[in-house]
């Protein structure tokens, strides 16, 4: 074999060569961002936990993770569901957008309440803070890893 | 019970396993995709390359220097020459050898084995499988190989001289291998002609307008009246289908040869044959004296499905596997309702000793021969032995088997009444002439009305020596009378050529 | 506005694949100057791969010069595709696209450089301009109006090639709407099935144990997509109607996740399929070629035999960039290679090595906009995130297989890859959106729960 040809073969098995570890990087890289996001499998945004519950159902001391939207009332289709006469059947809706929490009222028929105060509108909330659909009332916190 | 129910909302079910699900079924899809690519790729890559009309096939025969073609001794039959503008043309031999050969030309394209092994001559293949993987590193693109052929050049110039100015084909083959020795076709050309740019255009012309055909390899391709020849077919359909014993006899067949055999109102003709007189023919004695009515009463027994079924066997029905693309023969035209496509019992009857509407090639007659001297084992009739390309590297063609017939035995009983038909005192009336000094030869020689005003087709096939077959052959001269008069003495003179030139 | 941060992860994939584009070239220059008795435009001008990096460069200074936070692998895969297809139109013979602009002539691989650009800057707009999806989220029937209109606007002013209506010609430039159509379409189905996907989920009958889908529903989609498709047919772009066809059906599919969809649709095709068979001589042709090309090798099986011959002469290793493709009379062997068939000239040069990177590297693509619908914080970015890379994933499905005639050929581009302007410009925009959705400081989806605006008229759910 002469040597243009072996330097032109040389080239060509190069590019080929150089296309696989491009094509091996990119796999890499999507691995590690599927095992990052398996090493978190417990990664909450936030939570909410049942402080009161006259109806009995969701039960007081409940823990429910929260993903960007939940939402909550008496329907069974919620998230939360809430056994309770005085929650309308789509009461209301709490959402992470960006950096924020926030909660709406979906048109229920006696109000949501945060930390007393009736809502109107979407109204932000933080940690700590109270939330109060129908008779049940619940607290956000900081999701745990 | 139907019922319309509210639209009631179903499950929300979150949307990430179905995105997970639909990943995974693209993934199944682009494999599949690599699969086929794969398929294209590697798996059909050469025969893709192979196909004429592929642009590297094309561009490749422009400039090539195709590969030599030899006879089995070596000596060269086909090589290439340049012409004055340093473009390479083809230069053949001899003219015996054209009609196997064909021709390579860069005007009329090819023929013949030069276009049955276009690529192997050009090179665009490497003969064996390493150096074909590692060709892309050569800087030299195509590796032209030299075929040699198991074909004499002797021995197809004696049978060229031999068929002489009649047109017709000889078929001479090794049946214990299936190698060819002689494959001749007359009137034959001039190849080198053809493929000479200086002559090219005329030559073909003139070729193409010569009412005789000269291009048409008959030896493969031309389809003849069998006359007697094809009752060895019959012979091994009856042996074969069981419907027969080497000593079966027919009561009536001795007082139908005065008058002739009635065939649902058709009479079957037959010379009287003195020597037999009243006495009732079996197999060798049928054969012997190639007694039409003994066939016809054979055939009819057999039955047309079993007729045919038994020469779709031999090699009846389709093309024949071969380094050249051959013709079909045939038992009948097909469509009757008979049984095998036979239209009625006179058909039948006629087909059984080589009339009515069978059709045969010499080469597939030769096969017949192979199969009873080689213990009812065809073996697969091939030209090519061997590639070799310029390195050195070369491919050998194996032999193979291609089709069993009959059992040892059954073959052997026909073999017996071959022998006689050229041996005894009342077979040398049909077959005088093929005889070898020093050996029995097995054969039937065949004389097949054509209908009109026209001489008969003088056929004749057979082997020897007889004991231990070492050649078979079948030769027909057009219009060349009874089987006697031409074919049985030209291949009686071929077969003393071929153990003359034997070594010892 | 300016907030730089680093986006290590697509500088060193960038890097990679110049260097490779690089190497590319280099063996494509070798190659033409070892070769004797080739293709005329034997010069391989550096020019458009250097613009080519140079954009490459603008557009990832600019995404890290902005601080977007958004996926890293979708911009330098795009970047080796578009590179691979430009090193290809370099190599073939200029003439065969002959662009006048401004008086000037431009060529094959010019012209690629020029949509390339257009391409990258449409990218880079989307990328570092669009902050918020309530353009697309709010107005789906508009642009499912839209899209339809451009459609019908092509039917009754546009031009004809090769008996299908499919280009608009405006001015020195001509396009093709149904490509744009494609994402118009898949941003209305993203925001169509966001809203109601759970009552197409649901069921409006029952015949004994089989449960029906809610019809009412699947209807003012339905009738887009039967027009949408209906048009696209009479226009005889059929692998178009395929590939809406399949985006439809498997968008419907992740947002009910029933499978009953996926079966109804498969079947709805069989049966189209069969009749337009029987209907259409052009589709019993295609059918037939692909069944057995070599019938007709000469005539009408002819490019899917010389394609396959491509992928023959290819082998394993190929015969190397420039190298391969071999001219018959003067011409390239393939008719339309640099459209049609530009994995069949690749497959050849590349060789089964090649199409199987070049393979993976659109199902890197494909699974990378799929992991932004995973990852998505609302169910209209989800889908539409799937939709866009159902486009490209799909589309590249359709034609790869076209070519290797594992099904009937289409008349489809190689995203990418192949010579096309509103072909890149529609899969630029597609990446440009799959960017957007990926961005991580983009506008958050407002919360759920509106009245759903259109549909109020429907039976509902009773409360």
């Amino acid at each position: 074999m002469d040597g243009t040809l072996a330097t032109l073969w040389l080239l060509r098995i190069l590019f080929l060569g150089l296309l696989y570890l491009f094509l091996f990087a990119v796999v890499r890289t999507l691995l590690r961002d599927l095992r990052s996001a398996a090493r978190q499998p417990g990664t909450e945004l936030g939570r909410l936990v049942v402080l009161e519950s006259p109806a009995g159902d969701p039960p007081v001391g409940r823990v429910f993770p929260l993903d960007a939207v939940t939402t909550l009332g008496r329907g069974v289709n919620n998230t939360i569901a809430i056994e309770d006469s005085f929650a309308s059947a789509d009461h209301a809706v709490l959402t992470f957008r960006g950096r924020a929490w926030y909660v709406e009222d979906v048109g229920s028929t006696n109000g949501t309440y945060l930390n007393g105060g009736r809502i109107a509108g979407a109204s932000q909330l933080g940690f700590g803070d109270e939330l109060t659909v129908g008779q049940a009332r619940f607290r956000l916190e900081r999701g745990r890893s | 019970m139907a019922g319309l129910r509210q639209v009631s909302p179903g499950p929300v079910r979150p949307i990430g396993p179905g995105v997970v699900r639909v990943g995974v079924g693209l993934a199944v899809a682009f494999a599949l995709l690599a699969a086929g690519a794969g398929y294209w790729q590697v798996f059909e890559a050469a025969p893709l390359t192979s196909r004429p009309d592929n642009p590297a096939a094309v561009a490749a025969a422009r400039g090539a220097v195709r590969g030599r073609i030899l006879d089995r001794s070596g000596t060269v039959l086909a090589t290439s020459r340049r012409d004055g503008n340093g473009e390479p043309y083809r230069v053949y031999t001899d003219p015996a050898m054209s009609p196997v050969l064909g021709y390579a030309s860069a005007r009329f394209g090819t023929a013949g084995l030069e276009r049955a092994f276009d690529t192997e001559l050009i090179g665009l293949t490497r003969p064996d499988p390493v150096r074909e993987l590692l060709k892309k590193f050569d800087p030299a693109p195509y590796d032209p190989q030299a075929l040699q052929l198991s074909l004499s050049l002797e021995l197809q110039r004696a049978a060229v001289a031999g068929l002489g100015s009649d047109p017709g084909a000889v078929v001479m083959l090794d049946p214990r291998t299936g190698e060819v020795l002689a494959m001749a076709s007359t009137p034959t050309f001039d190849a080198s002609a053809i493929a000479d740019p200086a002559t090219a255009q005329g030559a073909f012309a003139s070729l193409q307008g010569d009412g005789r055909h000269p291009l048409l390899d008959r030896a493969v391709q031309g389809q003849y009246v069998p006359g007697s020849v094809f009752k060895i077919v019959t012979a091994i359909a009856g042996l074969g289908s069981g419907a027969i014993t080497p000593s079966t006899t027919y009561p009536e067949q001795p007082a139908a040869e005065a008058k002739g055999l009635l065939v649902d109102g058709f009479r079957v003709q037959d010379g009287h044959h003195p020597s037999s007189g009243s006495r009732a023919l079996d197999l060798v004695g049928a054969t012997e004296v190639s007694c039409n009515i003994w066939y016809a009463l054979t055939g009819l027994k057999v039955g047309g499905t079993q007729l045919a079924a038994w020469a779709a066997r031999l090699g009846f029905g389709a093309p024949i596997p071969f380094d050249l693309p051959t013709s079909a023969s045939q038992v009948t035209n097909g469509g009757g309702s008979f049984g095998g496509g036979f239209a009625d019992a006179i058909e039948l009857a006629s087909a059984s000793y080589g009339q009515g509407e069978t059709l045969v090639t010499p080469l597939q007659m030769a096969l017949v021969a192979a199969a009873i001297a080689n213990r009812g084992v065809i073996m697969k009739p091939y030209l090519v032995t061997s590639f070799t390309g310029s390195s050195g590297s070369s491919r050998m063609v194996v032999p193979e088997a291609w089709r069993t017939v009959l059992t040892g035995e059954q073959a052997a009983a026909i073999a017996t009444a071959m022998t006689r038909a050229v041996e005894s005192r009342d077979g040398q009336a049909f077959t005088a002439g093929a005889r070898v000094p020093g050996m029995q030869v097995a054969g039937k020689s065949g004389t097949a009305q054509l209908g009109g005003t026209g001489e008969p087709n003088s056929w004749f096939i057979g082997y020897a020596p007889a004991d231990h077959p070492q050649v078979a052959i079948a030769v027909i001269v057009e219009h060349g009378g009874r089987g006697g008069e031409r074919a049985a003495p030209l291949a009686g003179q071929l077969l003393r050529t071929f153990f003359s030139g034997l070594k010892p | 506005m300016i907030h730089p941060r680093p986006r290590w992860t697509e500088s060193r994939l960038l890097v990679l694949a110049g260097l490779t584009l690089t190497v590319g070239w280099l063996s494509l220059r070798e190659g033409a100057r070892s070769r004797v008795g080739s293709a005329p435009d034997t010069l391989v001008d550096p020019t458009p791969l250097v613009v080519f990096l140079g954009c490459l460069v603008v557009v990832h200074l600019a995404l890290v010069l902005a601080g977007r936070r958004t996926d890293q692998v979708l911009l330098p895969t795009m970047a080796i595709l578009a590179g691979i297809g430009l090193l290809l139109m370099e190599r073939l013979p200029q003439g065969l696209v002959q662009q006048s602009i401004a008086g000037r002539t431009l060529g094959l691989a010019t012209m690629q450089m020029v949509w390339l650009g257009i391409a990258f800057a449409i990218v880079l707009g989307f990328a570092v301009f669009v902050r918020s999806d309530r353009w697309l989220r709010l107005y789906k029937y508009s642009w499912a109006l839209a899209g339809i209109g451009l459609l019908l606007l092509v039917f009754v002013i546009g031009r004809d090639v090769n008996g299908a209506r499919l280009v608009l010609q405006v001015g020195p430039v001509a396009g093709q709407p149904s490509e744009a159509l494609k994402v118009i379409l898949v941003v209305f189905l993203a925001g169509y099935l966001s809203e109601n996907r759970d009552l197409l989920a649901g069921q409006s009958m029952s015949l004994g144990p089989l449960r029906l889908p809610p019809v009412p529903y699947l209807l003012p989609m339905a009738v887009m997509w039967a027009i949408a498709l209906g048009i696209v047919v009479m226009q005889r772009d059929l692998g178009a109607a395929l590939l809406f066809f399949a985006v439809f059906l498997l968008m419907l599919y992740v947002a009910t996740a029933r499978w009953s969809y996926v079966v109804l649709g498969m079947g709805l095709f069989v049966a189209g399929g069969a009749l337009m068979y029987q209907l259409f001589d052009h589709v019993r042709t295609r059918v037939d070629i692909w069944i057995n090309p070599f019938v007709d090798a000469s005539g009408s099986g002819y490019q899917v035999v010389q394609a396959l011959y491509a992928f023959g002469r290819g082998g394993i290793l190929g015969t190397g960039l420039g190298a391969g493709l071999p001219m018959v009379g003067g011409r390239l062997p393939i008719p339309a290679l640099h459209t049609d068939f530009p994995l069949a000239a690749l497959g050849e040069e590349l060789g089964l090595i090649g199409i199987l990177a070049i393979l993976g590297l659109y199902l890197v693509l494909v699974e990378r906009g799929l992991r932004i619908a995973a990852a998505s914080l609302d169910e209209f970015r989800a889908l539409l995130a799937t939709g866009l890379s159902l486009v490209i994933g799909v589309q590249a499905l359709i034609i790869a297989a076209g070519n290797l005639k594992l099904v009937p050929l289409t008349g489809i581009t190689l995203p990418f890859i192949s010579y096309g302007g509103s072909s890149m410009l529609t899969n630029a925009v597609v990446v440009g959106l799959l960017l957007v959705l990926s961005d991580r400081g983009v506008e958050p989806p407002p919360p759920p729960g509106r009245a759903r605006r259109g549909l109020a008229w429907l039976p509902g759910r009773r409360d």
